[in-house]
């Protein structure tokens, strides 16, 4: 887009950290889940460093420290084998937010072009498209989900596959039904009476206009991909025990729950945290995203 | 003759939407096309420039822009007159635009899809604005910040930007308030004085009477009447024609009203 005929009003130039502030105070949400997602991808990042007990992300045993309440040495308590669980949840952070974001981006990355061109263009193509996310859609998702991973070795990469494969049909049908009833707008007949053609209106004028939903359902399902992930692991054919999953990490301690709380609450808190981050990151988003919506530019 | 539409006949299935239609605009005329919801205006308008549905969708005759057929080209050929050759604007303006795009970014890339070179377009998008009264600022608005009036001005600046020569005007004025539509239909007759052939899709005879040099008559797909704006609303030879002048609201003085 050529500078000259929409360039953004001069902004009095200030200094960087004035105007990231600036931003910010604008955008309250969308900067509260940066945040949180930043800290999140940093302790992923230096897990190693900040971690308390390193070790204790794998396979390790402390006979003399089980089920230990938490304290100032182990902030969260320690597990059934006397792992630190603050040292696991951090390590965690490589693992659930990992296997959310990438079945959310396969899921997307089919399922949004898929649901685009059978509501635009219609007719044989929509059915074939539509008939076949509706076999997937029949099996229940865990199901296949299973069929997949026992297939599989139970790593994080089949873990991915197995649930995007369910995941991705939900996308193409919701963009369906976008892109069925952005088709009929006016300013799409009028895109095609200036002769734009058929995937150029497709990709720049059907597409930014179904991405609010995407967006919505992508922050929503956040966390449900991580506890899908979880019951997987349960299951015995998703991520296996050393590995600190945070889903892993609650299925195993509910058992605990009722003596031993914190086995299941400090996984589960950063499940929360996470998936509220990617909410409001999400909101924040279509915020910006839709000029209706925004209320400074 | 600019535009061309010869025993033009459209079907839906087997319902016939538009039979046996003739009609020319030419260079530097507004032709008035009226008739009441449902008898084919807007159809006609579309076909023009192929976009019709296709399903189920028939059309026969002929529609030739200076002589060169349009009915049955590719869809290529047609892109390239559609917007370029030939614009259109429609009723709701506000609908008209892509709610996610500013609206300086909409004649960006369709100048450039037309094939203006990137420096010039910039120049021929502000200058397109002033031509239609409007500051140049509006170029940096999305849609919805902008008036309906305001819309239906750029969507025409627009037209003016890729030089079209035939504008299809789809009830341009409906959706405006009475002021608003003065004003756009003053800038149509701007349009045609500098040479561009107009036609002027209304179910308003008012709107019709104050633009169109010459007004055709549609009723339930055919043309009942055709003739000089003049001679069609003074003295209409049709029964339908005299019905529809009859059924024009006006504002009766109402007795006791004073009359100073």
């Amino acid at each position: 887009m050529s500078a000259s005929v929409i360039a953004p009003l001069e902004v009095a130039s200030s200094s960087r950290l004035r105007r990231t502030l600036l931003w910010m105070r604008h955008n309250p949400m969308l900067s509260a889940g940066v945040i949180t997602v930043g800290a999140l991808v940093l302790i992923a990042v230096f897990a190693p460093l900040l971690a308390p007990f390193p070790g204790d992300a794998s396979v390790a045993t402390h006979p003399f420290s089980v089920l230990q309440a938490p304290t100032w040495l182990h902030p969260f308590g320690t597990d059934e084998v006397g792992r630190d669980i603050l040292s696991r949840v951090m390590y965690g952070a490589r693992i659930s937010p990992l296997i959310a974001v990438a079945v959310l981006l396969i899921a997307t990355v089919v399922g949004v072009p898929l649901g685009l061109v059978a509501g635009y263009f219609g007719g044989v193509l929509d059915d074939v498209i539509m008939r076949v996310t509706d076999i997937f859609l029949a099996v229940p998702a865990l199901l296949l989900a299973l069929a997949l991973s026992s297939v599989l070795t139970p790593t994080i990469g089949s873990t991915i596959a197995a649930i995007s494969v369910t995941w991705w049909p939900w996308y193409a049908r919701l963009v369906r039904g976008e892109a069925a009833s952005i088709r009929g707008r006016r300013y799409i007949e009028s895109c095609r009476a200036l002769g734009i053609p058929r995937w150029r209106i497709l990709w720049r004028h059907v597409l930014p206009n179904a991405t609010t939903p995407v967006l919505v359902q992508m922050s929503l399902d956040f966390g449900t991909v991580i506890l899908t992930a979880s019951a997987l692991s349960f299951l015995g054919l998703g991520v296996q025990d050393p590995s600190p999953d945070w889903g892993l990490m609650v299925s195993e301690g509910q058992a605990y729950f009722l003596t031993n709380w914190w086995l299941v609450t400090f996984p589960g808190l950063a499940i929360l945290i996470t998936a509220l981050a990617f909410n409001i990151l999400g909101d924040g988003l279509r915020d910006r995203l839709d000029p209706r919506h925004r209320m400074f530019q | 003759m600019r535009l061309s539409i010869q025993h033009l006949t459209l079907r839906m299935n087997t319902r016939v939407i538009v039979d046996d239609l003739s009609l020319d605009v030419d260079d530097g005329e507004i032709v008035g096309l009226v008739g009441e919801s449902g008898s084919g205006k807007s159809m006609t308008a579309t076909s023009v420039l192929g976009l019709a549905p296709r399903l189920g969708f028939g059309v026969s005759g002929s529609i030739t822009l200076d002589g060169r057929e349009l009915v049955g080209a590719s869809d290529r050929q047609l892109r390239d007159i559609r917007g370029r050759r030939i614009a259109m604007i429609f009723q709701s303006p506000s609908g008209a635009f892509n709610p996610v795009m500013r609206v300086g970014e909409v004649f960006e890339r369709t100048l450039r899809l037309h094939g203006v070179a990137s420096n010039e377009v910039a120049v021929r998008a502000a200058r397109s604005c002033e031509e239609v009264l409007l500051p140049a600022l509006v170029l940096r608005r999305y849609p919805h910040q902008l008036s309906g009036g305001q819309l239906q001005r750029v969507a025409i600046a627009l037209a003016l930007a890729l030089d079209a020569e035939v504008l299809l005007a789809d009830e341009p004025t409906s959706a405006l308030d009475v002021t608003v539509q003065a004003e756009i239909l003053t800038l149509l007759t701007t349009l045609r004085d500098r040479g561009m052939a107009i036609l002027l899709i209304s179910h308003d005879l008012g709107v019709v009477a104050q633009a169109a040099d010459r007004v055709a008559v549609m009723r339930a797909g055919k043309l009942v009447e055709v003739g000089s704006t003049r001679q069609v609303l003074d003295h209409p030879r049709d029964p339908y024609t005299q019905t529809l002048l009859a059924a024009v609201p006006r504002m009766a003085a109402r007795p006791g009203d004073a009359h100073a």
